[in-house]
């Protein structure tokens, strides 16, 4: 039996089927480059093959500097495939590689993975993480590096507080009450208000004095009492003031009086958490401010004032009240006389690993070109990702939240992963960790509230332009302890602005020892004023006008007002700031002395000439 | 000079080219590779039909596997940090990387199909009686094998699917009534795919498991040559005994050159394959990132299936009595009647079951592997 021709046929076309297409598999090889260029950092895994045809980058100075592409290599910025070869390999995504070159709000995000920290230099990253905190994110979101808010009012005995039209409003609408505020709206249906209501009403809270029969208020002295205590600083009053307190517009309408004189009296027991100062006053002054509010503090919002009347809670509707502040979240927020609520919505720790392919698509099937813009769309119509079936989204929608806010905070979302990168390359711009002393002095600023308005070591408010550090370099102790007593201002054309929060005289040495003790600068140097011969003050006051000091200040009649008056600084201000800031312009930037810059026998001269002003007559 | 090199060659080879049929036996029994062949054999056994190829195309499959496997092997660092980088650099910057591995892992997945396929056909034509039953029992070892070794390399390139894939496998053996938590910790050295999982699977992949394997297969062919090669009908001529009354032909030329012609074809296959078809490489196995739906390998998709809806009937009680069901299968089945032939009537109940088997499988397979979306939910529209 011999072998049938075609199968030698079948040999011979499977033969050279292997060979051409060996050979074929060959050719297509030789397209590899050749040489390889790859820019290696072990320590980020980066293999970046990018300037096998891109030439080495050219980035401006500082970047250049900064972030040396030695170190940095180029796709962790950049993102994109480095190990990859080929052109759409490199750029785009693939099944093979998720992630493409990165869009500019990733490149932000890409960023703020090594720049940590609630400002860092990047803008985006900056305004978001600023955002992420101020919107009370952090309240229903784990967050790292975004702390949990504290400013919202406390809900425990709030049936002692407001009536239930006005919860009823608030929650409706609270922009109706107060445009400037932050409360999130949850989309609630009336029955559920209703629910909410009744819950609140059955937790009690701490107990209020009662209105003292011996005592009438006078609401004209309260009025009084109000601009003395200059009120105004975090309180809007008539449309004009602070926003660190609610709006007093509202306060009459929504507050019975009891609770007022109770807050005024005995601030921190009935509101443990508040950024309110504890107010040393006596309760005819209390009784008085609490008239007044009954009186005038009544905005025109349809709400009827408070009254004496409780909403009648039916145990039913309040425990499904408690459910429901359980399920929205309420108390990451509001505290209810504990401690605030863990967090109820998913932990946002590693949104940057997310590809936004994954992330859910909205109803109609749009999708985000990334996870910036994805987070951005969710912040402005939370319920833009529902799915058909689904339960819909609690998350209630933020208020006064331009689109560029959102995009903000998207950015400073997708800068969270889970890989953490080697400490070398991380950067944390916050302010370290903030140290306030132990004991009785540690008390007091606690309750002066001191940090809600000034800054020590860059915590703190900035109500206040006068940031704490370096004061009791600056500042003599007896004039602080005058000061803290009795709060005159120094700067003559503007407003006055620290509160009079009744410091007693013990209380005004246990702050000035400390903000002496410990709050120096180590650049100001303890001088002695030297004997003032008339020849040094001549040239004193010779200079002064020389280097335009007039410009700003007041001195011994004339002047204008931008700055501190001069006439009888001594009494304020040590030998040794005064003399220093002349040399040294950067010393306080609050103080804008740039462009004076003083030789220091010159400083000493003009020193010499301004700490020997008298002070003026008092008019 | 050329006599001497010429002396050197044919120092090789015990018998010179065969020239004719006394040759050409002379040369089958004198050759380690060709010396499993029978010297001579039935014409009929050369068709197509009666062996489909599957068990060569499963031993050429095997061999291009090994050959690409260690060129990967020369490149590839068994390690979480190194180990998906080295694909990348395959894909890259390796000469013909890319085309090797393409070339694997298509022959892989083709492997574990033609396996099957073999033993699908060897069940149909009652290969499993009489002497062959310890043969069949080897066979159905080295479809364990084949699907081990598949399994095993799944994991390697140390991407999502492989990673998940393989923690989606394993934790389907950690269904096992009370040990399965200690044959989890077993198979990967840790109570989640890691490190220690991938070494592991390294190892069994590229050393024990296809050692074993070839052990096997050896013993295998030698079986399946001491047994008669195909099993043969009763109705056919020489009354089913084989070589006896019948004109045989010489293996060679006839059965080696059908061999090697199938190897090409394979070959030619396999190349076509992996240059148009490329493996695919997902993202670095990211522990944190669970892809949803995470599924095993396509060949498990039927077990992952059934163990939606039991981890333990569906995940182990049924592959493994399906696994001993096969293996015990030539001492339960012993009925002489239809053998040699595919669809002979006096096995319709065999014929039945099987086929019901292969449905359910095929079903359940087919299910899992298109119609499951995220959360194991059906989806009509495969995806």
């Amino acid at each position: 039996m011999k072998l049938p021709v075609w199968l030698h046929w079948v040999f011979a076309l499977s033969a050279l089927a292997c060979a051409g297409l060996f050979g074929y598999a060959l050719l297509c090889d030789a397209q590899r480059p050749a040489q390889f260029q790859q820019r290696l950092v072990p320590e980020l895994a980066v293999v970046d093959r990018c300037e096998l045809c891109h030439e080495a980058p050219k980035h401006p100075k500082w970047l250049e500097d900064s972030h040396p592409p030695e170190r940095f290599g180029c796709t962790p910025c950049h993102g994109g495939q480095g190990y990859a070869t080929s052109k759409d390999a490199a750029h785009w995504a693939s099944s093979d590689w998720e992630r493409p070159l990165r869009t500019p709000a990733e490149q932000a995000a890409a960023c703020g993975r090594c720049h940590l920290g609630i400002q860092p230099p990047v803008p985006q990253v900056a305004k978001g993480r600023q955002l992420l905190a101020s919107k009370g994110c952090a309240s229903c979101h784990a967050i790292p590096g975004v702390p949990r808010p504290d400013f919202a009012p406390e809900l425990s005995g709030l049936r002692d507080a407001v009536s239930p039209d006005f919860v009823r409003t608030w929650l409706t609408d609270p922009g109706k009450l107060l445009p400037s505020h932050r409360m999130p709206t949850f989309r609630l249906q009336s029955q559920q208000i209703e629910a909410l209501l009744a819950f609140l009403w059955s937790v009690p809270g701490p107990a209020l004095a009662p209105l003292p029969s011996d005592l009438s208020g006078d609401g004209e002295r309260g009025k009084k009492a109000v601009a003395a205590r200059r009120c105004a600083t975090c309180h809007r009053i008539d449309g004009r003031g602070g926003e660190v307190g609610p709006d007093l517009a509202l306060a009459g309408m929504k507050l019975q009086p009891a609770w007022i004189y109770t807050l005024l009296l005995d601030t921190h027991r009935l509101r443990p958490h508040t950024q309110m100062p504890g107010f040393q006053l006596d309760r005819q002054e209390a009784m008085d401010i609490a008239t007044y509010a009954g009186e005038d503090w009544l905005a025109d919002s349809g709400v009827a004032p408070w009254k004496q009347r409780e909403a009648p809670v039916q145990p039913a509707l309040a425990e499904q009240g408690k459910k429901l502040f359980g399920e929205l979240g309420c108390a990451g927020c509001h505290r209810l006389g504990g401690p605030l609520g863990e967090p109820i919505a998913p932990a946002l720790d590693r949104l940057g690993d997310r590809l936004v392919v994954d992330l859910p698509k909205t109803s109609t099937g749009t999708s985000q070109p990334d996870v910036p813009s994805w987070v951005a769309l969710k912040l402005q119509v939370p319920t833009a990702f529902d799915q058909k079936g689904a339960m819909p989204s609690r998350m209630p929608t933020m208020p006064g939240l331009a689109p560029a806010d959102a995009l903000a905070i998207g950015t400073a979302l997708a800068s969270l992963r889970a890989q953490p990168l080697p400490a070398g390359y991380l950067r944390n711009h916050d302010p370290p960790e903030r140290r306030l002393p132990a004991g009785e002095t540690g008390r007091l600023i606690d309750r002066f509230r001191c940090l809600v308005c000034h800054t020590v070591g860059g915590h703190g408010g900035e109500v206040a332009k006068v940031a704490l550090d370096g004061a009791g370099s600056r500042l003599n102790r007896a004039w602080i302890e005058s000061f803290l007593q009795s709060p005159v201002t120094v700067r003559m054309n503007q407003a006055e602005r620290m509160p009079v929060l009744g410091i007693t005289g013990a209380q005004a040495q246990q702050l000035a020892a400390w903000l002496q003790g410990s709050q120096g600068d180590d650049r100001v140097p303890l001088a002695q004023a030297p004997t003032p011969t008339a020849d040094l003050l001549q040239r004193g006051a010779a200079l002064y006008a020389k280097a335009g000091c007039p410009t700003c200040h007041v001195a011994a009649g004339s002047g204008t007002m931008q700055g501190p008056t001069l006439d009888g600084c001594a009494v304020r201000l040590q030998v040794g700031y005064v003399q220093t800031l002349l040399t040294m312009p950067e010393l306080v930037p609050a103080a804008r002395h740039t462009g004076v810059q003083l030789s220091p026998g010159d400083a000493a001269a003009v020193a010499a000439y301004v700490l020997g002003l008298p002070a003026a007559p008092s008019p | 000079m050329l006599n001497w090199l010429k002396s050197i060659w044919n120092s090789l080879w015990r018998v010179g080219w065969p020239r004719d049929e006394r040759a050409s036996v002379k040369a089958m029994l004198s050759s380690l590779l060709l010396h499993l062949h029978p010297p001579k054999i039935r014409p009929e056994s050369l068709k197509f039909r009666a062996t489909w190829a599957a068990g060569l195309v499963s031993l050429v499959l095997a061999l291009q596997l090994t050959v690409t496997g260690i060129y990967l092997m020369f490149y590839y660092i068994p390690h979480p940090d190194a180990a998906w980088r080295s694909m990348k650099d395959l894909a890259f910057v390796v000469p013909l990387g890319t085309l090797t591995r393409n070339a694997h892992r298509w022959a892989a997945h083709a492997m574990v199909a033609i396996v099957t396929v073999h033993m699908l056909r060897v069940y149909m034509a009652s290969g499993y009686k009489g002497s062959r039953q310890a043969n069949w029992v080897a066979g159905v070892a080295l479809w364990f094998l084949t699907l081990a070794l598949s399994f095993t390399g799944y994991l390697l390139p140390w991407d999502q699917l492989a990673y998940w894939a393989v923690t989606v496998g394993s934790n389907m053996a950690a269904a096992v009534p009370l040990v399965g938590d200690h044959f989890r910790q077993l198979i990967l050295g840790d109570r989640s795919v890691g490190e220690s999982a991938l070494l592991r699977f390294y190892v069994l992949h590229c050393v024990a498991l296809p050692a074993i394997l070839f052990l096997i297969v050896g013993f295998h062919l030698f079986r399946v040559r001491k047994d008669g090669g195909l099993v043969v009908s009763e109705h056919a001529p020489g009354g089913g005994r084989g070589d006896e009354g019948h004109k045989l032909v010489p293996a060679w030329p006839h059965l080696v050159y059908r061999e090697l012609i199938v190897t090409l074809v394979v070959t030619a296959t396999l190349l076509a394959l992996a240059l148009w078809l490329q493996a695919p490489l997902e993202a670095e196995a990211d522990p944190s990132r669970t892809p949803n739906p995470a599924k095993a390998p396509w060949y498990f998709l039927g077990v992952q299936e059934l163990a939606h809806y039991s981890a333990f009937w569906g995940g182990v009680f049924v592959p493994a009595a399906t696994l001993l069901g096969l293996a015990l299968l030539p001492y339960l089945d012993t009925h002489a009647e239809g053998v040699g032939r595919y669809l002979p009537k006096e096995r319709r109940i065999a014929q039945a079951l099987f086929a019901a088997l292969l449905l359910f499988m095929a079903v359940t397979t087919v299910v899992g592997t298109l119609f499951r979306g995220p959360a194991w939910a059906l989806m009509w529209w495969p995806k």
